[in-house]
């Protein structure tokens, strides 16, 4: 997967809005959306709200957990623990991308947020990192990807499974030519 | 871009051009019957044939095929794959120079598998060890050093390796291109900047 197709489907996660326009309730595919009232703060899907962000019709407001001090105790616990932790957001560095990118304003403490999330997100990389590379030493055959998001997991992708199909493949191959040495030890 | 992201990991066929050169690496064999009129094989023989005794480098799917069921030849590994090696690549792995020592390591070595005889369960031991650890540094390398770092890295792996090593780079460079927000301005493909024939509009 890309980058940018999964910045596309986390464009379905809702985010928080205030309209400044008065509108009826919109029908769309995905399920409806709406009504807005001038003022009133509506949820509404990611995609959307940046579209009417960038036309100027809407204030974003940031979503709870994009908060310096929340991130900052996210970014500790991740730290701390030896595990993943649980992320806020299945989607948090794209969001927080989209989010900044289009409206910085918007955010309290943008730059903060930005540098603690990019920390947050290496702290998992090489948390993840080391866990490969020790998963790949302990000859393991399956891993869990608890609380990994999608955006993580894709960040090791292909090469990993390709890594372990040609792993698999010669030692396949090393154990079959052992097989076949020791039945023909039996015919002689 | 998304179509060069993702294509099914490297599995050797007939028409696999991998595969072929790979089979095309030397082995040392003693032949052990008579070959009639192939004493043209052996430039420092001058005899019309070949006689029993004999040792010369046959490329592997010669060797395999004349080794397998007539026995007219028998094999010996090659030295990247004998015991001294061996024990180089056991001491640290990560650290050889794979590609000058034998750019088709792993191929190499599989199809070598059948003609190691006894010494088959440590070749193949070898190959997924060497495999196994130089894999970590790969990784490492491959998803996180910047372009110009990558090219050196690059230089000391064996083909195989190198396929894999392209791949993360592919990867990362995907991630760094959104990460810059540049990921959905469309380029003009490689194939049409690099397009060398003429194009029939202009001939006519």
């Amino acid at each position: 997967m890309d980058s940018i197709e999964i910045e596309f489907l986390a464009e379905k996660a809702p985010v928080t809005i205030v309209p400044n326009f008065t509108h009826d309730k919109l029908y769309l595919i995905s399920g409806d959306v709406g009504p807005f009232t001038a003022g009133l703060p509506v949820d509404i899907p990611l995609w959307l709200g940046i579209n009417l962000r960038q036309r100027g019709k809407c204030r974003l407001v940031a979503p709870e957990w994009m908060d310096v001090e929340k991130l900052t105790e996210i970014k500790e616990e991740e730290k701390q623990s030896k595990v993943f932790t649980q992320m806020p957001c299945e989607h948090y560095l794209i969001v927080t991308q989209l989010l900044l990118s289009s409206a910085p304003e918007d955010i309290p403490n943008a730059q903060q947020i930005k540098t603690l999330v990019k920390d947050i997100w290496d702290l998992r990389i090489s948390k993840l990192r080391s866990s490969v590379a020790e998963f790949i030493e302990s000859e393991g055959t399956h891993a869990t990807l608890d609380r990994l998001t999608l955006l993580e997991i894709n960040s090791v992708r292909p090469f990993l499974p390709h890594a372990f199909d040609q792993l698999h493949r010669i030692s396949k191959s090393a154990h079959g030519s052992n097989l076949s040495q020791t039945t023909q030890d039996i015919q002689y | 871009m998304s179509a060069a992201l993702h294509y099914p990991s490297y599995y050797p066929s007939y028409f696999s051009i991998e595969d072929i050169l790979a089979t095309n690496e030397k082995v040392p064999c003693k032949f052990e019957k008579t070959a009639c009129d192939l004493g043209f094989l052996d430039p420092s023989g001058g005899s019309k044939d070949l006689e029993v005794g004999t040792k010369l480098e046959l490329p592997c799917w010669l060797a395999r095929a004349l080794a397998s069921r007539r026995q007219i030849v028998s094999c010996q590994l090659p030295k990247t794959f004998r015991e001294r090696y061996r024990e180089i690549l056991k001491a640290d792995a990560a650290l050889v120079d794979l590609h000058t020592l034998s750019p088709h390591f792993y191929e190499l070595g599989q199809h070598l598998l059948p003609l190691a005889g006894p010494e088959g369960t440590t070749l193949g031991l070898l190959l997924v060890e060497t495999l196994r650890e130089r894999l970590r540094s790969i990784m490492d390398t491959s998803l996180n050093t910047t372009e110009d770092d990558a090219g050196t890295r690059q230089s000391k792996l064996d083909q195989l390796e190198r396929s894999l090593f392209l791949t993360g780079r592919k990867t990362f460079r995907d991630h760094q291109l959104w990460l810059s927000r540049r990921a959905h301005i469309v380029t003009t493909s490689y194939m049409v900047t690099q397009h060398n024939k003429r194009k029939f509009s202009e001939v006519s």
